[in-house]
């Protein structure tokens, strides 16, 4: 029967002094708590008479009680305390959803944000907007990091000197009496592209309040080209967006339009859609086809059927090429032979599939890269013209942006003196303008620049003012989503710093004072909705975050032939490929134009396909890097990496690291932009190499020059790799068939490699084996209602890394910094594994394939039996579950991983400074107080010398549970309904790729997945029983094609019985 | 009457006896105890002050490690152990060789280990000493180290005892414990006579205290005898377990090159292989040192020891081939990318090739030179080999842990490890707490078990007349 102590209250301050035992025990209180407590004893004590033994005894017990040691062992007294004033409908802990969506120049992004205490800490896709359909992109996902960057911009600074709001905001109300007086003369804004018709109203305002003012736009990675050549070929600012539903065969010349880079999430979905494969018996899986040209590997590039790596200056030749095979529009014929030259590609490679593109006429899509010059997008509009794809696959629609100055004609005026008052909102025109402006310069000269910015960066050091930007999470404004639909942008929180958004200054140079909260929306949306009842429309608005039925019209597209080739006759330039190199300029794929340079998160995020963190690298080919005098060979455990010196005129040079890529196009230098910059962002210090001053406005995208502009330094750098090794060493990991073997043997990933082994029924000869749990040990028995699993799609994962950065920003996951990447301790608990596979060990063109990998939650865990603390332990509804407070980091759990998904904390990278790791106890300890803002309160921060590693999401299947609970009340419906809840990686995926669910359900998603005969488990022979399994990559090659036949003899070499071949 | 055999044959039969120059039981208490008893000489100071620092360097690297945390290590994901588990392994293999002589040897009836027991048992506890250092410290979180012993905590849970970890815990304190225990009785009679001896108070009053008032009476010997005896009868199965239990910790789990069944008596071989040597390490420079020893630490008693070097250092060698030849045999892909890919490859595809270059020589081709008598006689060669094979056995602990961690299953996460100055400093430091120690115990205690050697003197039998050799034929 269990003892019920009856303690004593405890004083005040636990602390008694006392000068001698005696002085306590003779007190009554303590005879009296004597006798509560041991009731015979306190007799013997009373009496006198007591034995040296039980004196000891007592006293001992008893001066414990009396306060000595019990409070001096108490835990250190910590306060819970709920808000007085806390934020409107706030239950403590408990996360409130608001919908918002991230302005970019590609369109809006819909999001929900999940909001605690008052402060958002997690952003998803708005689940009811068409387009996006609940999933993000990557920079969606990260951009929360942003917001809480503890290096943000916090003061207002006159001249570089602090200052503060009320200084600036009378500064706002002298300027607007100025410019009043003088029609705006010598007012210049330079923005970011942003659809927002606030702003564009805004806008329309101010230049019919200053008609003198001067509006640019200026976007390093902006589409200047792609708009230019719409205008010319479809008539006044037509967007083209690309329908994927009906495409059954799909061009890229290019295009890495499944990056985010061109798109967003919309082109994924499309894809994906069309990618996806369900069972045989379900119908012909009309699985889409995919050609696609480019110098580099993308991830477009990976999910290519067939893949021609060209550079970037040959696709035009290519686009000619191509453009005569399909016979377009008879009014280009003079262009496109005056055009014609000798190809350097495989002509039958292009014929083949120009013969594919014809034979699905309506139904096909060639899609061209914005970085592609004018000339190329007008020749690419002729072919899709020709292909009858316009209106079917490639849909127009009006844009309700009208156009603005380029940055070069700003420049020109503020040459000709005629600039005297400039706002700079957002953008870093002083890092990433072209360089032949010499904006910094120019900027300099302009008497009176306003900067309006997230950081105090490169931009700010020159201007008047330097003001506090807000972030998107903290400003009102709207938007329009890649489809058109009207968005709304709704703050989270109140200005962290005290900042202020462009629309607040626009308002203010109108004479309208600062805004409290949504005016300007609402009388945007006023005009835009023309509701009946404001209010209710307006809250409705709010709540779903979009304006139904608010897309754009559909525009119809017709090509004006006549005016395209007209373009083309005068300004196209086919560069023959002879004796040249091109340097390419790419938008980096987590820096985007290095906006994002003081993001951890993105700044550690392996590049999708290099695996490189905290630097950007120029990429050429083996045979290029052989040209060069690189050592080609490929080594396990190579850190430092020959640089290279870019020298395309005496101005314009630049040194940076260089990695070989396989599928590089030969003469051809990638080198992304985004890095290098220089401010006083901790994250983005020493990141890199700038690489914008090679860039002008001629030579935007890629610049040719002879080969000597290359040379190999002879020093190293030290760069951050992730993953190591790109061959699977014949290991069926990843395993794909063609569609073809798919409809013959739809169960091949089962018939793959050592998994062919594997008897799977019992049987005369395998009388052990009835397919259940074989184990030695004993588990708990995995009865729970719910049954936890997950499938993962090869066929549509593209490898984006949005869950990644997802995963990271729901389970509180640190950053560690570049030296420690180095060591190969990057704490990512998804990653996505990037494979080249290939028949030749020196095929020049491998191919590629992603695999996203997380703990596999396996039944028969080979973690759990050897952590000698009980650490890691197996739940009843299959979670492999680790107790963080238990680990003592012995680390054998993770040796005996086979899959290598644990993460262990080797340094308190929470708590101290990243680059002062190895000074441990002499550094300050703590994390900058917005960085703790934006954790996840129900996810554990992990200490040093802890084990982690993906959860399934535990916390959110937790909620589940308990909300069912609650609802459940007395019964026993305990059981979570399937499919009503997702786990973070699942819910940023816009592929949709990641299925998670209950097993236990065969009518849920993922149990309809794993039923798939393409379904197969990694590592089946180890016994290890996964819950989480993968669906067969598929590639839809067509047999035409001279690179086919690799396809196949690739194929066959897995699909075995004995050992598969090399890969 | 039979013939009178010859001369050649009385030397052929005769044994070597175990102490030279037929020293009376005098001499051996008066030499041994001299070591002991004379002022500690100058070179002592030097040696000590040397390897002091170097184990207070190795105490700072661990001090630093443990507030700072494990990534001042090399290690990294894939490779969670490296050094540490390697140093483990080593030091407690090591030890093994002092409990085998001790023990092993005792029920068997191998007088000649009376000679070096006691340095070797010494030898084993600080080896063990310095081997429990690493699962200590090698932990995350040394400050609950304590979770893995089986006491009530707040978490309400048992440790978790399917984990070859536990067992380790269970295994090592185990051997210390009886190590410490056997070694400790085996003492009590020298520190009596050591007590007799002395006449300063201070000595003899510390001396007495641990000789627990040892009388050499008859019952006290009795008791003694039996004490040896069970103490010994315990140590020796822990010679097989703990090294088994310890490599477990390999055997059990599923990487290749870590799962296999032959690991067990592998690392025992092992164990007592590089133990032995080591033995020999700390013996012949001790011979040097001490000429006085020269007479009990016997060339014989090399000449056993470089035989069992062989014997092991052959069954470890045998155990390497066959691991060769199961990886092929067994075509699993896995092993045999492990066996022919990171370890046994000329391509250079690997990393660590040159570890096991070093391992095999070390281990399997240095020791086979003690098949021929010159070699085993000729005591530097035995001290050169001993040191070759003290260095081989650390690198086969490092080859396994690192090749089969380095590059597993998935190829995507392999990953090299490289050594910091750190955990050199620690496993250098750790030498130096060895040393420390072992000069600690050569200048306090007798190193030579003084009562087991005087009991196998022809002296100790009672049934011995020394005349009546040459009255007999």
């Amino acid at each position: 029967m269990k003892k019920i102590f009856q303690h004593p209250p405890e004083p005040v301050n636990g602390k008694k002094y006392w000068r001698s035992l005696d002085e306590i025990a003779g007190t009554p209180e303590f005879r009296d708590r004597l006798k509560r407590e041991f009731p015979a004893g306190a007799d013997e004590f009373e009496a006198g008479g007591v034995s040296r033994r039980s004196f000891i005894k007592l006293m001992g017990a008893s001066t414990a009680l009396a306060g000595l040691s019990l409070s001096a062992c108490r835990r250190p007294e910590k306060h819970l305390v709920p808000f007085t004033k806390s934020a409107e409908w706030e239950i403590p802990g408990k996360p409130l959803f608001y919908a918002t969506s991230m302005p970019h120049r590609k369109g809006a992004q819909p999001l929900v944000v999940t909001t605690v205490d008052g402060r958002p800490i997690k952003i998803e896709g708005n689940p009811g907007h068409p387009a996006s359909m609940g999933t993000t992109s990557l920079f969606a996902q990260s951009s929360i990091l942003d917001m809480y960057d503890p290096d943000r911009a916090r003061l207002f600074r006159e001249r570089g000197l602090e200052s503060d709001s009320t200084k600036f905001d009378a500064y706002l109300t002298q300027l607007t009496g100025e410019l009043g007086a003088n029609g705006g003369d010598g007012l210049a804004f330079l923005l970011e592209e942003n659809n927002s018709p606030t702003r564009e109203r805004l806008r329309q305002a101010v230049i019919a309040k200053y008609p003198k003012a001067v509006w640019a736009v200026y976007e390093p990675l902006g589409n200047d080209a792609v708009v230019q050549a719409n205008k010319d070929a479809y008539g006044d600012d037509i967007k083209v967006t690309p329908k994927f539903d009906d495409a059954d065969v799909i061009l890229s010349l290019d295009s890495d339009f499944l990056n985010f880079e061109e798109g967003s999430v919309e082109m994924i979905r499309g894809f994906s859609k069309r990618r996806r494969v369900g069972r045989p018996e379900d119908g012909k899986p009309d699985m889409n086809r995919l050609y696609v040209v480019e110098n580099r590997y993308t991830i477009t590039g990976g999910m290519a059927d067939h893949r021609m790596r060209l550079p970037v200056s040959q696709i035009g030749a290519f686009a000619v090429a191509l453009a005569e095979k399909i016979g377009v529009d008879s009014a280009l014929d003079a262009s496109l032979k005056q055009l014609a030259g000798t190809p350097s590609f495989d002509g039958q490679w292009l014929a083949e599939m120009a013969k594919d593109l014809q034979s699905a006429k309506g139904r096909s899509l060639v899609l061209v890269g914005a970085r592609q010059p004018e000339w190329v997008q007008l020749l690419v509009g002729a072919i899709n013209a020709a292909l009858g794809n316009l209106g079917k696959t490639l849909v127009g629609t009006a844009s309700d942006v009208k156009p603005s100055l380029k940055i070069s004609d700003l420049s020109l005026l503020i040459q000709n003196k005629q600039v005297t008052t400039l706002f700079i909102f957002g953008g870093n025109p002083v890092y990433n303008a072209p360089a032949d402006l010499d904006w910094a310069t120019l900027q300099k000269s302009v008497p009176a620049v306003i900067r309006v910015g997230l950081h105090e960066d490169e931009t700010s050091n020159r201007a008047l003012w330097q003001v506090p930007g807000t972030h998107y999470l903290e400003t009102w404004s709207d938007g329009r989503a890649s489809d058109g639909s009207y968005v709304s942008v709704q703050p989270m929180i109140l200005p962290l710093f005290g900042g202020w958004s462009e629309l607040d200054i626009l308002a203010r140079l109108l004479g309208q004072p600062k805004p409290e909260g949504p005016e300007l929306v609402q009388d945007t949306f006023k005009l835009l909705a023309k509701p009946a009842d404001f209010k209710s429309a307006w809250n409705i608005f709010l709540h779903d975050g979009f304006l139904k039925d608010s897309q754009l019209n559909e525009s119809a597209l017709t090509f004006n032939a006549a005016a395209a080739a007209k373009f083309i006759e005068t300004n196209s330039s086919n560069p023959a490929a002879g004796n040249s190199y091109e340097i390419v300029f790419i938008g980096d794929s987590k820096m985007d134009d290095g906006r994002y340079a003081n993001n951890g998160w993105l700044q550690e995020l392996p590049e999708p396909i290099t695996k490189l963190t905290w630097d950007n690298a120029a990429l050429v080919s083996v045979a290029t890097a052989a040209e060069l005098g690189m050592d080609v060979k490929d080594h396990l455990g190579k850190q430092d990496f020959d640089t290279l010196e870019i020298k395309i005129d005496e101005k314009r040079s630049i040194e940076i690291p260089v990695l070989i890529a396989p599928g590089h196009a030969d003469n051809s230098i990638t080198i992304p932009l985004g890095y290098g910059r220089v401010f006083n962002g901790n994250i983005a210090k020493g990141a890199g190499v700038n690489v914008y001053p090679l860039r002008t406005t001629a030579q935007t995208y890629f610049a040719i020059g002879p080969k000597t502009m290359v040379k190999r330094t002879g020093n190293q750098y030290r760069l951050a790799i992730t993953q190591d090794h790109h061959s699977m060493e014949g290991r069926a990991i990843v395993r794909e068939a063609t569609l073809d073997t798919y409809k013959e043997t739809p169960d091949f990933p089962k018939k793959m490699w050592m998994d062919a082994e594997i008897l799977r029924e019992k049987g005369p000869d395998n009388p052990f084996n009835d397919g259940s749990n074989a184990s030695l040990y004993r588990h708990p028995p995995l009865d729970a209602p719910n049954q936890w699993g997950m499938t993962i799609d090869l066929n549509t994962c593209t490898g984006c890394n949005a869950c990644v950065i997802a995963c990271q920003s729901e389970n509180n996951i640190p950053i560690v910094g570049k030296e420690q990447v180095v060591n190969g301790r990057a704490m990512h608990w998804i990653r996505n594994d990037r494979y080249y596979a290939s028949v030749d060990e020196h095929d020049p063109d491998p191919e590629m394939v992603m695999q996203p990998m997380m703990c596999q939650q396996c039944e028969n865990a080979p973690c759990e039996t050897v952590c000698p603390v009980n650490a890691t332990v197996h739940s009843t509804d299959g979670l492999n579950v680790m107790a963080y407070n238990r680990c003592i980091g012995t680390r054998y759990c993770a040796n005996n991983c086979p899959f290598k998904v644990r993460r262990f904390n080797f340094f308190d990278y929470q708590q101290r400074p990243l680059d002062k790791l190895k000074l441990g106890p002499l550094t300050e300890k703590g994390s900058p107080d917005t960085l703790k803002m934006q954790k996840n309160p129900n996810v554990t921060v992990r200490m040093r010398g802890v084990m982690e590693k993906c959860t399934f999401c535990v916390q959110r299947i937790q909620e589940a549970k308990i909300a069912q609970k609650v609802k459940a009340g007395a019964s026993d419906d305990v059981r979570v309904p399937t499919d009503s809840f997702q786990v973070a990686c699942q819910q940023a995926c816009p592929a949709e790729a990641i299925v998670f669910g209950d097993i236990k359900d065969p009518k849920s998603k993922v149990s309809l997945l794993k039923a798939q005969e393409k379904n197969y488990r990694l590592l089946e022979y180890l016994n290890v029983n996964t819950r989480v399994s993968y669906l067969a990559r598929l590639r839809n090659p067509n047999p035409a094609m001279p690179d086919a036949a690799k396809s196949a003899a690739f194929e066959k070499g897995l699909i075995h019985t004995e050992e598969g071949g090399k890969a | 009457m039979s013939s009178m055999p010859t001369e050649e044959q009385k030397a052929a039969v005769t044994k070597i006896p175990l102490v030279l120059n037929d020293r009376p039981l005098s001499w051996i208490t008066d030499k041994v105890s001299s070591v002991v008893e004379e002022r500690t000489p100058f070179w002592w100071w030097v040696s000590f002050m040397v390897t002091s620092v170097i184990a207070a360097f190795g105490l700072f690297c661990i001090g630093y490690q443990i507030s700072t945390g494990v990534g001042v290590w090399g290690e990294n994901h894939p490779n969670g152990w490296a050094w540490d588990i390697t140093n483990f392994v080593f030091w407690i293999g090591i030890g093994h060789a002092g409990t085998l002589i001790s023990a092993i040897l005792f029920l068997t009836r191998q007088k000649w280990r009376t000679a070096v027991n006691r340095s070797a048992e010494a030898m084993t506890l600080f080896a063990v000493v310095c081997a429990g250092i690493f699962p200590g410290i090698h932990v995350g979180r040394v400050w609950m180290a304590w979770f893995l012993a089986p006491v009530p905590n707040s978490n309400g849970i048992w440790p978790n005892f399917r984990s070859p970890l536990l067992w380790d815990v269970f295994a090592v304190s185990t051997y210390f414990t009886v190590s410490v225990l056997f070694w400790y009785t085996g003492l009590v009679p020298d520190l009596a006579t050591l007590r007799d001896r002395t006449n300063s108070r201070f000595k003899k009053f510390l001396y007495g205290t641990f000789a627990l008032g040892w009388r050499g009476s008859n019952r006290h010997w009795r008791h003694y005898e039996m004490a040896y005896l069970i103490l010994a009868g315990i140590s020796t199965p822990l010679v097989l377990s703990v090294h088994s239990v310890v490599s477990f910790d390999f055997a059990t789990s599923i990487l290749p090159g870590w799962h296999t069944t032959i690991f067990p008596p592998y690392f025992v071989a092992g164990a007592i292989f590089g133990g032995f040597a080591m033995v020999l390490t700390i013996l012949l420079p001790a011979r040097l040192i001490y000429p006085q020893l020269k007479d009990v630490i016997t060339l014989q008693h090399v000449d056993k020891m470089a035989k069992i070097i062989c014997l092991t250092g052959s069954i470890v060698g045998y155990a390497y081939l066959m691991e060769l030849f199961i990886a092929w045999y067994s075509t699993n892909p896995f092993e045999k990318f492990t066996f022919f890919h990171s370890r046994f490859n000329w391509d250079g595809t690997g990393y660590y090739q040159w570890a096991y270059g070093c391992m095999m020589f070390c281990n399997v081709v240095s020791p086979q030179v003690f098949w021929f008598k010159w070699c085993r006689n000729n005591l530097w060669v035995v001290f050169g080999i001993c040191m070759l094979v003290n260095a081989g056995m650390w690198f086969e602990r490092f080859v396994i842990i690192c090749t089969s961690l380095s590059q597993d299953f998935i190829p995507s996460s392999w990953h090299i490890y490289h050594p910091t100055w750190v955990e050199q400093g620690t496993f250098l430091g750790t030498f130096g707490i060895f040393l420390s120690l072992f000069l600690l115990f050569m200048r306090f205690l007798p190193m030579i078990a003084m009562s087991e050697v005087k009991i196998v003197l022809p002296e100790a039998d009672p049934h011995h007349h020394p005349h009546d050799e040459e009255a007999h034929h």
